[in-house]
């Protein structure tokens, strides 16, 4: 996908939400129509307006300009970003059945595989080294509280 | 009085209390999700076994220390330890990057020292008069100040076309900041049922996804943190003296942290972002801000770091709290019999002048850590990305979820961190939308308050001498980048015809 298709989608999408969020404050209580739904319809209508005319900036931008379109790379490696980010997906999705510690346990060795790391030692002692830290300094010291399992 | 205060302060007990305060508070600064106020509200419990002054200098040292300790992880890791610390980490990471983390950290602690002492020094000298003078901004003035922090916008944008997108990503921020329960009429907005948004989008998971999750998830086609360029000159960052220039930054955010700080319900957050900006208006290398410059940062973390005396003038003489630390720490002080208010200066004054006054120590622990240990400090931004990635990430997941327990907080984190990366390749500014997140509350309530004092009238923004000056300022703070973004635009055009 091209930057200028992608950036004409988001505006889309703001200019939606804009026009959406205008018309919601008609359904606030009375009592606040001279007040937050004010605020409201302001930020609204203010949104609409610029998404608008970014858009025209857009879109004339691109009838004027002959080069190709500039491609959008969201990421320089995309195995690893993508990876990365189904690990994390997966993490948070875990944390309320498997509890912190193994949920995080699974995590750290699998990310840094990910990513590269070989070295069998230096992972489990990273991810060991963490896991203990967070233990002793956030559990135990200052009394944070941890996501708990509801397997575990 | 001050000498018998001074006495009670220069006993062992007294300066071992201040230095684990000041030491454990840069500790939890820099940890993304552990705040000060969540430090000196775990302290309240400990501080029942102690001496009451005791207790007190803990709770100082922790709140020093942890405004300070925000700076660390911005500058190395792109990830705010806390949310005042977002404008110190737009130009602290570049540095980082550029090889220049331990100097940008060295910056950080002399400008979190001297906004941090000057600030104390105004809360000792004339803190009864400066509150009486807070107590006359009202909810019209609230709303203008929220104004003047968005008025930064303006400057996080370099070009016409940007100026837009700045703004628009700056209104995004303000209608996010919508979702939660109207501050009217209770009413719930946006929320789609969902319990953990009724109290709103909460701006810490939203930044711990936008600043370090997005930065993480960027860092994944990279090797180290650092520019292979650059790693030959970050051996050298011992020997690197203080950049020419910034003391001028430094005094400018001492002096608005201050004033800002003094304004109850005011944060460390506006006060920064507002210094930075005023310290960009005023540079001589404006073209600097946003890709690592030293000014930036020594406006942000002086302004910050000036609010810690600021936001006790109003606890400490009238009992209103000048921040949510502040709001902590007056708990802990009424805990132990103190009542803010006259009496505290007089019967109390004892304690509450060592209290004072050890401010200025904590100030100077967290100055001799900072700089002797920014080397050190300095040497994570060595750590292949592969080790670096995921231990950032758990710790950004942890920070996340600890400020409310919440799981949704999480994903939230995790959603604005891809939204990030999409919004910055697409041009959008992060800053801008942030700012809109945090201040968005103010400005609402601020606005709605004022129509309701004012029967519906917009004239109420207008007539008070305190709005009337806010008006000044913020018109003052926008002419300038307009006319440089004008100019701008007038010149690429005119290259674009002789072209």
């Amino acid at each position: 996908m091209s930057r200028r298709v992608a950036e004409v989608l988001l505006l889309s999408g703001f200019l939606v939400l804009a026009v959406l969020l205008f018309r919601s404050t008609a359904s606030y209580p009375e009592s606040v129509q001279g007040s937050t739904a004010m605020y409201v319809r302001f930020l609204g209508a203010a949104l609409g307006i610029l998404c608008a005319l970014e858009l025209i900036f857009t879109l004339k931008k691109r009838r004027d300009d002959d080069n190709p379109p500039e491609k959008m790379d969201i990421a320089i490696n995309p195995v690893r970003f993508w990876g990365l980010f189904l690990l994390l997906v997966i993490y948070c999705t875990t944390l309320s059945t498997l509890g912190f510690y193994i949920a995080s346990a699974l995590f750290l060795p699998l990310s840094m595989v990910l990513l590269g790391a070989r070295k069998p030692l230096t992972i489990l002692l990273t991810s060991g080294g963490v896991l203990l830290f967070v233990y002793f300094v956030f559990a135990r010291l200052l009394e944070v509280s941890l996501p708990m399992g509801t397997l575990f | 009085m001050i000498l018998q205060a001074l006495h009670a302060l220069f006993t062992p007990v007294s300066l071992f209390a201040i230095f684990i305060g000041t030491t454990s508070g840069v500790i939890v600064g820099g940890m993304p999700g552990l705040t000060a106020t969540m430090a000196v509200a775990l302290l309240i419990p400990v501080t029942f076994a102690l001496e009451p002054l005791t207790g007190l200098l803990l709770m100082g040292g922790v709140y020093c220390g942890a405004m300070y300790g925000g700076s660390i992880p911005a500058i190395l890791l792109r990830t705010p330890g806390t949310p005042a610390a977002v404008a110190t980490a737009i130009e602290g990471y570049p540095m980082t990057q550029q090889g220049k983390g331990g100097l940008a950290l060295k910056i950080s602690a002399v400008a979190s020292f001297t906004g941090g002492t000057f600030s104390t020094l105004i809360l000792l000298m004339i803190a009864p008069a400066l509150a009486t003078f807070a107590l006359t901004f009202g909810p019209p003035e609230y709303f203008l100040l929220a104004l003047l922090g968005l008025a930064g916008i303006v400057s996080m944008a370099d070009d016409e076309n940007r100026l837009v997108k700045a703004l628009i990503s700056g209104f995004i921020g303000l209608v996010l900041a919508v979702v939660g329960t109207d501050p009217i009429s209770g009413m719930l907005r946006y929320t789609m049922g969902v319990t953990d948004l009724f109290d709103g989008i909460a701006f810490m998971p939203a930044l711990i996804g936008m600043f370090s999750l997005s930065q993480m998830l960027e860092l994944t086609g990279t090797k180290q943190v650092v520019d292979e360029a650059a790693l030959a000159t970050t051996k050298k960052f011992k020997r690197e003296p203080l950049p020419k220039g910034i003391s001028k930054s430094i005094w400018l955010g001492s002096l608005i942290g201050t004033v800002i700080g003094i304004l109850p319900g005011e944060g460390a957050t506006i006060a920064a972002f507002v210094s930075y900006n005023v310290a960009k208006r005023r540079s001589k290398n404006p073209q600097l801000f946003g890709k690592g410059s030293p000014e930036g940062i020594a406006a942000a973390e002086a302004g910050n770091n000036g609010c810690v005396g600021g936001s006790l003038v109003p606890t400490l003489t009238l009992g209103i709290p000048g921040n949510s630390v502040a709001a902590a720490l007056l708990g802990g002080l009424l805990i132990h019999g103190l009542v803010p208010g006259p009496e505290l200066f007089t019967t109390y004054g004892v304690m509450t002048y060592a209290f004072i006054l050890s401010l200025f120590i904590a100030n100077i622990i967290f100055l001799l850590l900072g700089l002797f240990m920014a080397p050190y400090f300095a040497r994570i931004s060595m750590t292949p990305t592969n080790m670096l990635i995921p231990v950032v990430c758990l710790f950004s997941v942890l920070g996340a979820y600890a400020m409310n327990n919440s799981i949704t907080d999480v994903f939230i984190s995790l959603l604005f961190g891809l939204a990030a990366i999409i919004l910055q390749k697409t041009g959008f500014s992060l800053g801008a939308l942030i700012l809109g997140l945090i201040l968005g509350p103010i400005a609402e309530t601020g606005f709605a308050q004022a129509l309701i004092i004012g029967h519906g009238s917009y004239s109420i923004f207008f007539t008070r001498p305190q709005a009337l000056a806010l008006w000044v300022i913020i018109i003052l703070l926008l002419i300038t980048p307009m006319i440089q973004i004008y100019k701008q635009s007038k010149q690429e055009k005119k290259e674009q015809t002789i072209g």
